[in-house]
This record gives C-alpha cells, structure tokens and sequence, in this order.
C-alpha cells in the first residue's frame, strides 16, 4: 500500500464486472472493494477484466469505494 | 496558470478547485484531493478531458472550472453503462458525438465458420512478423488515404489512440498479418496482445473490397490465436461501420459494451 496526493493506493485483483461499469476488486489484505475505472484509463481504451491486476485508488473517507488507475499486465 | 483556488459553497467544508499544472486541476476538501481532472490532446489534435471524483458536486465544480479554461471542443469518452458518468458530462453541456460497440470475438473455426475459409485466387497470407515492411507501409498508407477521402474518421478510431511518432502509423510491424498479392499487399489485420488478445485494425484496399480478404484475414488471425489457446479476442467498431459490424456478428461475435464519445 501507498499513499499519493493524499490518497490510499492498494494492488488488488478484479474478481467480478458488475453493471454499470463497476468492478469488485479484492485487495492484498482480503477485502473487497467496489471501483470503477479512472478517467485516464478510460480515455485510453484500456479494458478492465475479470482476474486483471489492477492499482486502486481509495477515497479517504470510505474505504468500502475505490477507482482503478492502473491495469498491470498479467 | 491559475493557481487561486474558489470554494464550490456546496458544503460545510467548500471543496477548492484549483489548476495544478497546465492540463490538471484537483479538487481539494480540507487538503484532501477528493477529485482530479485531466485534459489531453489526442494523436488526431482533439482535446480530450476526464475527471475523477468522488461525488457529483465535486465532479460539476470541477467541470465547471475546466470548461471556464479550455478552449472548445472538447471531447471526453464513457462507458455508455456508466450512467453516473455519463450523467456528469450532460449536465455540463456535452452531447453525445457517436457510439462504439465493444465485441468479444470466438476465435474457435467451429464456432466463427471461418475453418474452410481460403483467401481469393492470387492472394496469399502472410503471417505477423513475416511481411514486408516497406510494402505493409505502402498498404497502411493507402488505406488510410482511401478511408480519408470518404468517411475521413480514421484518425479518431479508438485503435489510434495510442501515442507514435509523428505520421507513423505503424508503429510494431510484427504486428501484422497481411494478404498479399504478387506485386503488392491487398489488405492487412493488426493483433496486439496484453493480457488478451485485440483485433486493432482490420482493412482492405477499396478496390479488393468484397473478395473475402477482409474474411480470410480474419480466419488467418483468429485461427493462430485459437492455437496459442486464447478463446476470444477483442475488438471495437464504430456504430456507423455497418460493413464492420455484419463481418463480425456473421462469425458469432458478441457486443459486450459500447463507449459514447462526447462533445462540447
């Protein structure tokens, strides 16, 4: 885990795409966070799979929400 | 630069919007950034926008401080099933420019029907990493130039996104398979795989359209990546690309998804 621009950043895994856009990741420690993509990944055209590793950003003030920033090649 | 910040007086604690560099501006709440927005030009010269926020106020006051600063149009991309997103963007001017379907591709020869399909007589195919590249840069530019003098959107295709030199089309030649006749390349296919694979680009010279290159190519491409044992590849095709859409429904492939690009 790291911080950045005031920001938790934590490595997890996609384990399920949901509607809407949405993504359960689960997290290096176990939990499971709902994300959705950032914009820059969006603009990119860069697509989140299931099992894909991903970097997410999680807001401070709720840790149950996140947005993926980073897909990592498998 | 603008660097004084303003207070959205949405909340007990303002969020301030502030530009942090040249095309980046945060939303912060009590030195927290609780929002980002970006802005970036693309290869074809359009500037493209996104922002990050946790919560719509933060979105709009962000939106509402970009649109003041940049200069129109400005263009942005969302998944058309990211409803909130989407909802954002409207609410600050932009209309929807156009749609692209997402598909997943079967690559099996018994599910797409392409395991008896040949190439034209007089036509071989040349696998990736095998083509010549002088004659494929020959190719890639004639496309282009036939696609330009038409329809003229190539340059804004999701497949050109990507940062490359400067008039460089092409930027990995290994990266594609083409059919070849004996003086010349008649069309081409680009696979590109990370983590999976994608159908980048698919292209015939306008006057060899409608001999079963396009089809063979895509046999030819799908087949190899079936071998390797992936069992779906990826592409995207514009909702106007109608010729597109029929060649890739016909062998069972699925849309999955669609981005809307935006406007204002």
């Amino acid at each position: 885990m790291k911080k950045n621009k005031n920001v938790i950043e934590v490595e997890g895994k996609v384990v399920e795409c949901l509607r809407s856009a949405m993504f359960t990741v689960e997290l290096e420690n176990g939990h499971q966070v709902l994300a959705h993509i950032s914009g820059k990944i969006r603009k990119n055209y860069i697509k989140i799979y299931l099992e894909d590793r991903v970097l997410v950003e999680l807001p401070p003030y709720d840790l149950t929400r996140g947005r993926i920033v980073f897909r990592y090649r498998n | 630069m603008n660097t004084k910040p303003f207070t959205s007086g949405l909340s007990e604690n303002a969020v301030m919007i502030t530009r942090v560099a040249d095309r980046q501006w945060h939303a912060l709440d009590d030195d927290l950034v609780v929002g980002c927005g970006y802005a970036e030009h693309r290869p074809d010269g359009r500037l493209f926008v996104s922002i990050d926020a946790w919560h719509d106020a933060t979105f709009d006051r962000l939106a509402e401080a970009m649109l003041a600063e940049l200069p129109a149009p400005l263009y942005t991309v969302v998944d058309e099933a990211d409803v909130e997103l989407t909802d954002g963007w409207l609410r600050a001017g932009f209309t929807i420019r156009r749609r692209e379907w997402e598909y997943a591709v079967p690559t099996d020869p018994r599910v797409t029907g392409l395991e008896e399909v040949l190439p034209p007589a007089g036509v071989t195919i040349v696998p990736a990493g095998q083509a010549d590249e002088s004659l494929l840069r020959a190719a890639d530019r004639a496309i282009r130039d036939e696609v330009e003098a038409t329809v003229g959107w190539w340059q804004s295709m999701p497949a050109e996104v990507i940062p490359r030199p400067e008039g460089d089309t092409i930027v990995d030649p290994s990266k594609y398979a083409v059919a070849a006749a004996p003086d010349r390349y008649l069309g081409l296919i680009r696979v590109v795989t990370v983590n999976r694979p994608r159908i980048g680009l698919v292209a015939v010279r306008a006057g060899e359209q409608r001999r079963g290159i396009a089809r063979a190519l895509l046999a030819h491409a799908l087949g190899t990546l079936h071998r390797s044992g992936f069992a779906a590849a990826w592409t995207e095709v514009h909702e106007s690309n109608q010729a597109a859409s029929a060649l890739f429904e016909g062998i069972g492939a699925r849309p999955m998804s669609s981005n809307l690009e935006l406007v204002r």
